[in-house]
């Protein structure tokens, strides 16, 4: 099990996901947005074809800034193989990701982390099957 | 001519523009303009104007000074944000397209707010707020 704990975030593997716990909403202010983006790109380096859930579940609001530092890790952990789900979404904060069109880019889990967790295990099982089955 | 009912000036540092957001979000909600479950987003809109300001409008020169001002109008709150830059445009900003990086903070400013244009006259950029039926009667400030 690979873990991880830092003032901003905590990474806590389960199976062939990894949980990354936003610790609280004052994380993503304009003060360290960008190192929490730093952060988690880091960690996805050290951690090569990482299933990522984002658990928002201590987040109140996104700024811009924040969904900026998103679309960066997106980037980071798509070009070392990996995926990112974003999970315990509020309505405030879907309403942001829909007012800037960015449901289209980011897979959102509105459910509790567990709920998340279960979800995104479940659609790595399918692709897995689909994959087996196509190359016979 | 209105007089505001906030006026705060700091430099341009993200720890003064903290301070400066959490008063101004209280005199909003003090002055009930906002109902509970619009701080959040009003909260949201305070800060890509000042982040803005700070960062592209005085390019983060903590000598360069930026200013908040709110000002009661009957029954729309007027909110300006001053920036010793050369000011823009909001309704020239489009809604950036998915591969790109920056840009949303105005288009979200213009979805949660009743209006935001550049003010030529006080050369400021101005976000208008109109009181919500939920937050009539009790606003002290007008």
């Amino acid at each position: 099990m690979s873990e991880g704990k830092s003032p901003l975030l905590n990474f806590e593997a389960h199976g062939k996901v990894t949980v990354g716990t936003i610790n609280q909403s004052s994380v993503l202010s304009a003060f360290n947005v960008a190192e929490f983006g730093v952060e988690v790109l880091r960690y996805i380096n050290e951690h090569p074809k990482l299933n990522l859930l984002l658990n928002f579940e201590q987040v109140d609001y996104l700024s811009s800034a924040v969904l900026t530092e998103l679309l960066k890790i997106n980037r980071g952990i798509e070009s070392v193989g990996g995926k990112l789900r974003l999970c315990a979404i509020s309505p405030v904060i879907q309403e942001i990701f829909d007012i800037t069109n960015l449901d289209k880019v980011f897979t959102i889990y509105q459910d509790s982390c567990q709920t998340g967790i279960k979800r995104f295990l479940r659609a790595l099982e399918i692709e897995e099957q689909e994959a087996a089955w196509e190359n016979g | 001519m209105g007089v505001p009912f906030f006026q705060e000036e700091f430099p341009s540092t993200f720890d003064a523009m903290a301070e400066i957001l959490d008063k101004a979000v209280d005199a909003l909600r003090d002055g009930c303009w906002i109902p509970p479950e619009q701080e959040a987003c009003t909260r949201l809109c305070l800060e890509e104007a000042l982040v803005n300001a700070v960062r592209h409008g005085n390019e983060g020169n903590r000598d360069r000074k930026v200013c908040l001002e709110l000002e009661a109008k009957e029954d729309r709150c007027c909110i300006r944000v001053y920036d010793e830059g050369a000011g823009f445009l909001p309704e020239r900003v489009d809604l950036p397209s998915a591969d790109q990086l920056g840009g949303r903070g105005i288009c979200l400013i213009r979805h949660y707010m009743d209006s935001v244009f550049f003010n030529e006259e006080k050369h400021c950029l101005e976000m208008t707020l109109r009181r919500k039926a939920c937050c009539k009667g009790d606003g002290h400030h007008e």
